[in-house]
């Protein structure tokens, strides 16, 4: 086995593992904690597929930005109530069971279409040459796709807004009376 | 992973390389404490630790023999697993940030090629950026793990502030990144070399007492992003996560002993990736002023009349440039933490977003118009 | 990239500080239950007080949110400006630099109307 493919199981076992934990977790800031470290796991396995740039954008977005949110959020109210509820619903254990499943499903899915994929990847790399990833990107972004780039802008605003007024709404802390 | 070495001699070096650089890491946090007692005694004109061994050397390990008798406590209040884990999670986004930052000319001993430093990333800004953000998950996780209100309160304006001046610090280094034109740190040392040079409406001036650094590019960036550093790792001016007035000691309240040493380590971690990134964005990285790399390899070539000797002699060289210049930076990381007072928490988050953020938007645009009018005007 | 470099001296560190740590609690041993008042959180030497529903601040989730907003546009500037040079060596300088002053302009108009809308007010 090359060291590439340790690396590679090595890292499918860490990101499905923690993937696994966040919906086994009882407790709801250990799967957060959970979520981000499969965060930082897939961000490894970008940097196994050459994407560099977007494995940095994985750390610094989701596991630096958008999974610190939820851990914060998380931490600040009183779980008592979602730890019985993780802890002892049926219903939840049998959400769980049935991600598990469909998890199952799509690890066996992954792996049958992944053998084709195999194949088909190395008639590819035969003629590959080295492409400055990073580049490629930004061309997609600034040439090609002018108006989704520019509509995103847009979009971040609109949430900027959304996000303003919904805290000024009532029964917030910071309510206006 | 190809480029940890081809043959095993190159890739045992390559990890006992990695291992030694985290180690130095270690070490320095001690040799800092004590600068910073002896610093702050010499500003306050008081003595500070002078009795153990020779100017108080010693003193740092009494304190780690100390630090190791403590008796492990934790509170019935406490989540056990998050108490104990936040400590040792907070040494590990400081290391491996810090092993990307470039030390010295690659050392080359026949035909392997040593780099000093724990790994070369060609992304390595985004790579630095990406893993320092992974600390406030240690502040967040040490303070809940407490369960008490002050460690939470603490880790809350903690994490906000660190998320605050992120902005402002990500956002002066796309100046740094539109200069040189790169993320990878190497890139950039070595575009720094040589003399200052502008040119400019049909003819160019070099000022050859100036070396080419980036502060001489990029002066606003460079004190929008020192600043910024200083939020990031919870420095005096910003260390309203533990004003201890208000909040006794922030997320680390509950902590002591060596889990408190750890938090240390994270802490002098982050001010190290600073002074490093400080230096090798701005202030030539490892490069000597005046002099490139490989002037310096034929003087060791002349002097010691070997290449492996003049090899060594070159990184040597380079390796105590880097370290006067990082030294430098954390003197003044020490000097300001004991001369300016603590901001208030609102001036804290004006500072960032209203002052700090609009002026770092301002120095990107500054150079991009530059660099786009410098090409299409010709001058 | 040396991914393998990374996680092996990732789970060094993790090893090192769990060694470090049990090494502490073998030398200076568990802290023994001598009274309930040593095993209490810290709380000015008072009785501590259990508050069921802590309220923090709205404007701890709203700094964080708008920082994602804002972190994410500074993201979309990185490979911006890494390859702005080579844009302009291209040709294409012109049509990249306009996109992205265009994306700036609604940046620094979001960043007017939070500050307008003291939105980052902090009392």
């Amino acid at each position: 086995m090359s060291v590439d493919a340790m690396l590679f199981w090595f890292l499918s076992i860490v990101v499905l593992g923690f993937g696994l934990s966040v919906i086994l977790m009882t407790n709801p800031i250990y799967s957060a904690l959970c979520l981000a470290m499969t965060m930082v796991g897939v961000s490894a396995v970008f940097v196994m597929l050459d994407a560099y740039f977007l494995a940095g954008v994985q750390l610094i977005v989701y596991a630096g930005a958008v999974m610190v949110l939820f851990v914060m959020v998380l931490m600040l109210f009183d779980l008592k109530h979602e730890l019985q509820a993780f802890s002892r619903g049926k219903i939840t254990g049998a959400i769980k069971i049935a991600c598990v499943g469909i998890l199952a499903g799509l690890v066996v899915g992954a792996v049958t279409i992944g053998k084709n994929l195999a194949v088909a990847k190395d008639t590819v790399e035969s003629s590959a040459v080295a492409v400055d990833t990073t580049k490629v990107l930004s061309q997609n972004l600034f040439l090609k796709n002018i108006f989704g780039f520019e509509a995103l802008g847009v979009l971040l605003l609109v949430i900027a807004v959304g996000t303003v007024a919904l805290s000024r709404s009532k029964g917030g802390t910071h309510a206006r009376d | 992973m190809t480029s940890m070495g081809t043959t095993g001699f190159e890739i045992t070096v390559n990890i006992v390389k990695t291992l030694l650089v985290f180690l130095m890491m270690v070490q320095a946090v001690p040799i800092l404490v004590w600068l910073e007692r002896r610093g702050s005694a010499f500003i306050q004109n008081r003595f500070g630790p002078n009795r153990v061994g020779p100017l108080g050397l010693v003193q740092l390990l009494a304190d780690a023999v100390k630090f190791l008798h403590k008796e492990d406590f934790v509170p019935d209040k406490a989540n056990r697993f998050l108490f104990y884990a936040a400590p040792v999670f907070a040494l590990i986004p400081a290391s491996v940030a810090y092993m990307a930052i470039p030390m010295s000319v690659p050392l080359i001993l026949g035909e392997s090629k040593f780099l000093i430093q724990g790994f070369d990333i060609n992304v390595g800004i985004v790579f630095i950026l990406g893993i320092s953000s992974l600390a406030a998950y240690t502040i967040l996780m040490a303070g809940w793990g407490s369960g008490s209100k002050f460690s939470l309160m603490g880790a809350m304006r903690a994490s906000a502030q660190i998320i605050s001046y992120e902005l402002a610090l990500g956002l002066s280094i796309v100046g740094v990144i539109m200069t040189y034109g790169s993320f990878n740190l190497t890139e950039m040392i070595n575009a720094q070399m040589g003399a200052l040079s502008f040119s400019g409406f049909g003819y160019g001036t070099t000022i050859p007492w100036l070396p080419n650094w980036g502060i001489f590019y990029q002066p606003i960036g460079a004190i929008i992003f020192f600043a910024a550093a200083f939020a990031e790792s919870n420095r005096l001016p910003f260390d309203l996560a533990e004003g201890e007035a208000e909040l006794v000691a922030g997320f680390h309240t509950e902590y002591g002993g060596f889990k408190m040493l750890m938090f240390f380590i994270g802490e002098y971690g982050h001010m190290m990736i600073a002074s490093g990134l400080l230096a090798t964005f701005y202030f030539g990285g490892y490069l000597i002023p005046g002099i490139t790399p490989d002037e310096v390899y034929q003087f060791g070539l002349g002097t010691f009349g070997s290449e492996a000797a003049a090899h060594i002699f070159n990184s040597v060289a380079h390796f105590l440039m880097y370290n006067v210049k990082f030294a430098l930076f954390l003197w003044i990381f020490i000097h300001v933490r004991w001369t300016l007072p603590r901001f208030r928490y609102d001036q804290l988050m004006d500072l960032g977003w209203k002052t700090m953020l609009p002026w770092a938007l301002g120095n990107t645009i500054v150079t991009s118009i530059v660099i786009f009018c410098a090409a299409y005007f010709k001058f | 990239m040396p991914l393998g470099g990374v996680i092996f001296i990732t789970l060094f560190i993790a090893v090192f500080g769990v060694i470090l740590i049990y090494l502490a609690r073998a030398i200076g041993g568990v802290a023994k239950r001598t009274s309930a008042a040593k095993m209490e959180i810290y709380e000015c030497g008072i009785e501590e007080i259990e508050k069921k529903d802590t309220k923090v601040s709205v404007k701890f989730y709203l700094t964080a949110i708008l920082f994602i907003l804002f972190d994410i546009e500074i993201i979309f500037m990185y490979p911006w400006a890494v390859n702005f040079r080579d844009f302009i060596a291209t040709g294409s300088g012109v049509a990249v630099f306009s996109s992205m002053m265009v994306f700036l302009a609604i940046f620094i108009y979001g960043l007017w109307w939070e500050i307008k809308s003291k939105a980052l007010e902090w009392d």
